[in-house]
């Protein structure tokens, strides 16, 4: 019998590709207007951006193997946004700045993650699930009177509105990301390591792997990108609020997975967790166009998500 | 009551390796049978035939003279077969004595545990090794706070508490001490003459002397010799173990001839693990050390802290500089490789490619952004020298047979290029052909210059290919084989802690 074998992110962005051609012959949708079809498509890709950045982090973490996962990205997107909202104050030239500060933040929590994960021996499900809650706690505690703040207009520009050719900034700064992301795994020994102790931690150490800096580092590296995910969200909605993170914190994980990277560690990709986070942006755009109530969307993701895990499972079970 | 159990001619295949071919033991009551043998003569494996382990595959197990069938240790323990595991088959978190009544437990109203029934019984069954174990020890521990020994207590309680009419003890003597030794076999001779049949398995030849009325030997998975103890003395059973003097002409005209002294490479002193107590040893340049022994005498344990891997303590000097691992990355720096002995849990990346598992260690040598070009040329290099047989260097690596993920492991040592190297039974498991090559493959290492020190327990293989053997017994190297004392006899016998006297 012939297999048909088809890698998951390209199943994703196949099934992101019909999802899309589908949801046009919705009442009140682009149809055949080719024009109204495109825009559209670089709107939803727009808005996949910043899951897209949030789900990186994760995907190193699952990656790392461990029961690897993190609970905290959506706390570290909150803390992050307000950080850069009342560094920057409305000036261009602070923008930088406050750039390196919140990935220094975010680096210095995922570290902390990190740090109780292979010292304390603690799960890393509980222990970036507490991190969340005193991230979060910390923010509400600063944060009881309105903060004071202001978006740059410069980051409004680059990140919010068409940069070049009429692309969208955030789409332009994605390109670069992903290609950095790639180099990361695919091209240094980090990222060689990382899926190394995601598949066998023994066989790693007995190999020369520092195990023990290699769950720190990826914690760090996670919580420097979760916090660029928070910087560019801040960038795109011009507004802060208590609740902005949280909301990115379940679909990144289900981002990650629908890209087919293994949830028990060691094989993946960023490519995967890309097309997933587009998948899911997508699913939700359709169901919004079709006017469903929070309530359906919610169940519709969560079965989708339900399915496409079972196929990937099954695709396993063939090959071995 | 009496009893007797009969294993006759006993078939055992694993995949298409013969185990056991003709296995053959009587054991009676009111009597302790030794079952003796060297590595790989097949005593485990008629051990776990008769207790249910395995299923045999061919030949006849009889109890009380009528044939018996079970497919399990459950169905086996109904019959009163009861056996102390050499290794454990205790769940850590339950207590002592919730691990004794195990899915045994005395029920009340035929629904409710009586836990003061079980109370009851549990002190009656650690009455038998009073004194032996620590006072502070309580039956409501939980089972991972206790020492080895005290492990090894409850386990014999359990088969115990089940009453059985025969009872197999295998390396049950291991992690005891003296007293608790002395204890144990107190309880033999008593239940001995309660009418119990016995079957004991020891790697201590000195207490196989002591506690065994009649003995059975195997040999190559075949019953070779069955006799009263009265009639044999240490000796005599070493060579019926032995058999035949068998002159392993593998390589030995190979070996160079004229042996000038080399420079040492490694030497260790003193060094203590868990395990290990006490080690010295020196392997030179362009010397293939062999490490002898039954297993788990910690051969394991001195390769892992040779690595770093495990902490020791003692001195190790590497060309005449003393180092101090905490680390495998320490030791790999000092051109040291290990290749492990479980090879999918310790050696290999089970889901990622060839190329990834061979350059595990060495991709820092391929800059940033790796080059990628020139691994994939130094990979498909290395893999044709060990004559890998695979599709692709992309293919996931638990694609291969496992010879060939031997080979992989292997591999990617060779890649940097290690002065010593440390191997843990490298050739379990692997087919015939690929062993070969292995060995062909180790001379060609020495002839480099490389300091192999080689753990195997395939006795042959040691005999074949090694300049010198040590004898690993306890923790502790028995006696050194060289030149002419490197004899089957002589391993053998020190693998079993004879008497140095009985070394020739």
């Amino acid at each position: 019998m012939k297999k048909i074998s088809i890698s998951p992110p390209v199943a994703a962005v196949l099934l992101a590709v019909v999802l899309f051609i589908f949801s046009g012959f919705l009442p009140n949708s682009f149809g055949t207007n080719t024009q109204a079809a495109v825009s559209q498509a670089v709107n939803i890709v727009r808005l996949s951006v910043f899951l897209g950045i949030i789900a990186a982090g994760q995907t190193l973490i699952i990656i790392s193997g461990g029961e690897g996962i993190d609970l905290s990205a959506g706390a570290i997107v909150t803390l992050s946004a307000i950080l850069t909202w009342m560094i920057v104050q409305g000036k261009d030239e602070r923008v930088l700045p406050a750039l390196v500060a919140v990935l220094l933040v975010g680096a210095v929590i995922g570290l902390i993650n990190g740090a109780g994960i292979i010292f304390l021996k603690i799960s890393p499900l509980v222990m970036t699930l507490g991190m969340a809650g005193v991230i979060t706690g910390v923010v509400i505690i600063t944060n009881h009177s309105n903060t004071p703040g202001r978006l740059a207009p410069i980051m409004t520009r680059v990140i919010a509105r068409p940069l070049f050719l009429g692309i969208p900034g955030a789409i332009i700064i994605y390109v670069f990301f992903a290609a950095l992301m790639w180099l990361i795994l695919e091209r240094t020994t980090f990222g060689k390591n990382l899926f190394a102790i995601g598949v066998n931690r023994v066989t790693a150490k007995l190999s020369g792997v520092n195990v023990t800096h290699m769950v720190l580092g990826t914690y760090a590296l996670a919580g420097a990108l979760a916090a660029f995910g928070g910087f560019m969200v801040v960038g795109n909605t011009g507004v802060v609020f208590l609740s902005l993170g949280q909301p990115f914190l379940f679909p990144s994980i289900a981002a990650v997975a629908v890209g087919g990277t293994l949830l028990s560690g060691g094989k993946g990709s960023y490519f995967g967790s890309m097309a997933g986070a587009l998948v899911l942006i997508l699913i939700s755009s359709v169901l919004t166009t079709m006017q469903m109530i929070d309530a359906v969307r919610q169940m519709v993701l969560g079965a989708t998500l339900l399915i496409i895990l079972s196929i990937y499972g099954r695709q396993r079970g063939f090959r071995q | 009551m009496t009893t007797s159990l009969s294993a006759q001619n006993i078939v055992k295949r694993y995949g298409g390796v013969v185990a056991l071919s003709d296995g053959n033991l009587d054991v009676y009551s009111g009597e302790v049978l030794a079952l003796i043998g060297a590595n790989g003569s097949g005593k485990s494996t008629l051990t776990k035939v008769i207790n249910g382990v395995v299923v045999l595959d061919g030949g006849q197990l009889l109890l009380d003279g009528k044939p018996i069938n079970f497919d399990s240790p459950h169905a086996a323990k109904k019959m009163g077969i009861a056996t102390v595991f050499q290794e454990l088959s205790l769940v850590p978190k339950m207590t002592v004595a919730e691990n004794i009544w195990l899915a045994r437990e005395p029920l009340r109203s035929g629904l409710f545990i009586d836990s003061k029934e079980i109370k009851v019984r549990t002190k009656n069954l650690l009455k038998l090794f009073e004194g032996t174990y620590r006072i502070s020890m309580s039956m409501d521990d939980p089972i991972s706070s206790l020492p080895p020994d005290e492990l090894q207590i409850v386990e014999i309680l359990k088969a115990v508490s089940i009453d059985p009419n025969i009872l197999i003890l295998d390396e049950a003597t291991a992690s005891l001490d003296n007293r608790q030794v002395h204890r144990l076999f107190e309880l033999v001779r008593q239940w001995k003459a309660e009418g119990k049949a016995i079957i004991f398995v020891s790697h201590r030849m000195e207490e196989i002397m002591n506690i065994a009325d009649r003995y059975t030997v195997l040999r190559n998975g075949k019953t070779v010799d069955s006799g009263d103890m009265k009639d044999v003395d240490e000796k005599a059973l070493v060579s019926r173990m032995v058999g035949k003097e068998t002159v392993y002409s593998l390589s030995r005209e190979d070996r160079p001839k004229e042996e000038e002294p080399k420079p040492a490479r490694l030497t260790v002193e003193s060094l203590q693990t868990g395990v290990i107590k006490g080690v010295d040893l020196t392997v030179h340049e362009g010397e293939l050390l062999g490490l002898g022994g039954l297993k788990g005498q910690g051969q394991r344990d001195l390769l892992l802290a040779l690595f770093g891997d495990i902490p020791y303590e003692g001195k190790i000097v590497i060309n005449d500089k003393e180092v101090d691992f905490s680390h495998p990355n320490q030791a790999i720096k000092e051109s040291i490789a290990l290749v492990p002995g479980d090879r999918s849990r310790e050696g290999l990346l089970s889901i990622r490619s060839i190329l990834e598992n061979l350059m595990l260690p060495s991709w820092t040598n391929y800059g940033f952004p790796l080059n990628m070009r020139r691994s994939i040329e130094d990979g498909d290099r290395v893999a044709s020298s060990l004559n890998l047989v695979m599709r692709s260097l992309s293919d996931p690596v638990n694609s291969l047979s496992g010879g060939n993920a031997q080979k992989v492991i292997i591999g990617k040592w060779l890649l940097k290029k290690p002065k010593i190297l440390l191997l843990d039974d490298p050739t379990k498991g692997v087919d015939v052909g690929t062993k070969a090559e292995f060995y062909r493959l180790l001379q060609q290492l020495r002839s480099e210059g490389t300091s192999i020190l080689f753990h195997s327990s395939d006795d042959e293989e040691l005999l074949g290919l090694c300049d010198r053997i040590l004898v690993m017994f306890e923790g502790k190297i028995r006696a050194t084989l060289v030149g002419a004392s490197i004899t089957k006899a002589n391993l053998v016998a020190a693998s079993m802690g004879a008497s140095e006297g009985n070394i020739a």
